[in-house]
């Protein structure tokens, strides 16, 4: 009789296919639990004693957050209150949002609620792409609350008649066709005055987000953050 | 190849993943390696049988 080969014995592929199967479902259960640490909301109390979280609570909208190149990864990464002699966040620069840099954990956690729920009855996702999630029909939202041209020496301020950035945003952001800035203009989506305000503390929230870099070109953009 | 980690929040994947092709060889390897011992195993169950 010949001999039977491994390779066309059944009971062989079947195990081989469990234990990969297996493998693979044990691996999945681990990465998510693994991806809980990594996206859990920061807090008041970690921005004050300088513990840097991939996702700041919510009172980052208290602090300057800049772009700077970390060369050690390869890529930008959200500083938020000034940079310390590494180049991280030093946790010490605050910077006024509305008027205000003192707002409270529960007043900006309510922002930024706002500024979520804004974004999502708006459909924001349904041109703009939001931490990876959206379309690119219009520009991607992840990062542009550092976008330079809403910044002091950017058109936006001009263009809306706003000193700061935030009212600047606030006011496109209710009348985006009056202020023609792109060849696909924004609709008016009826955004009150205080949906505006949330936006715009959501977009300044995600943009202290450690994304890893995403979006990958962000700060290679012409005369941008890090621009080349 | 081994250098220091510096990753936000520290995970056993991030450290894995931090050189390149790193995270894909170990998951290779590990996925790979038991399936010659479940070879081995079923060359000797068919050979005895046989």
């Amino acid at each position: 009789m010949a001999k039977k080969s491994v390779w066309s014995d059944n009971r062989f592929w079947q195990r081989s296919a469990g234990w990969v199967t297996g493998f693979a479902s044990m691996l999945l259960i681990w990465l998510t639990f693994d991806t809980i640490p990594q996206i859990m909301l920061g807090s008041d109390e970690d921005l004050q004693q300088g513990v840097t979280k991939r996702v700041p609570g919510p009172t980052v909208i208290n602090y300057k957050i800049t772009y700077e190149m970390d060369t050690k990864r390869g890529h930008e990464i959200p500083v938020i209150g000034g940079a310390n002699a590494e180049g991280r966040s030093s946790f010490q620069e605050k910077e006024t949002f509305f008027g205000r840099d003192d707002w409270s954990e529960e007043e900006a956690a309510g922002l930024l609620h706002l500024g979520k729920l804004g974004s999502q009855t708006k459909n924001c996702m349904n041109c703009h792409t939001l931490l990876g999630n959206g379309a690119y029909y219009a520009p991607d939202l992840t990062k542009a609350w550092l976008d330079p041209a809403w910044g002091p020496n950017g058109p936006m301020q001009a263009m809306t008649g706003k000193n700061t950035k935030e009212e600047a945003m606030a006011e496109f952001l209710q009348f985006p066709s009056q202020y023609p800035t792109h060849a696909r203009m924004m609709p008016n989506l009826g955004i009150t005055p205080e949906e505006a305000k949330g936006l715009v503390a959501f977009l300044k929230h995600m943009s202290s987000i450690d994304t890893n870099g995403f979006p990958r070109n962000f700060g290679k953009i012409e005369g941008a953050v890090h621009g080349k | 190849m081994f250098e220091p980690f510096v990753d936000v929040v520290p995970s056993f994947f991030g450290w894995l993943n931090q050189g390149p092709l790193t995270l894909t060889i170990f998951l290779h390897t590990v996925i790979v390696l038991p399936m010659f011992w479940i070879y081995k195993q079923e060359k000797a169950r068919l050979e005895q049988e046989g």
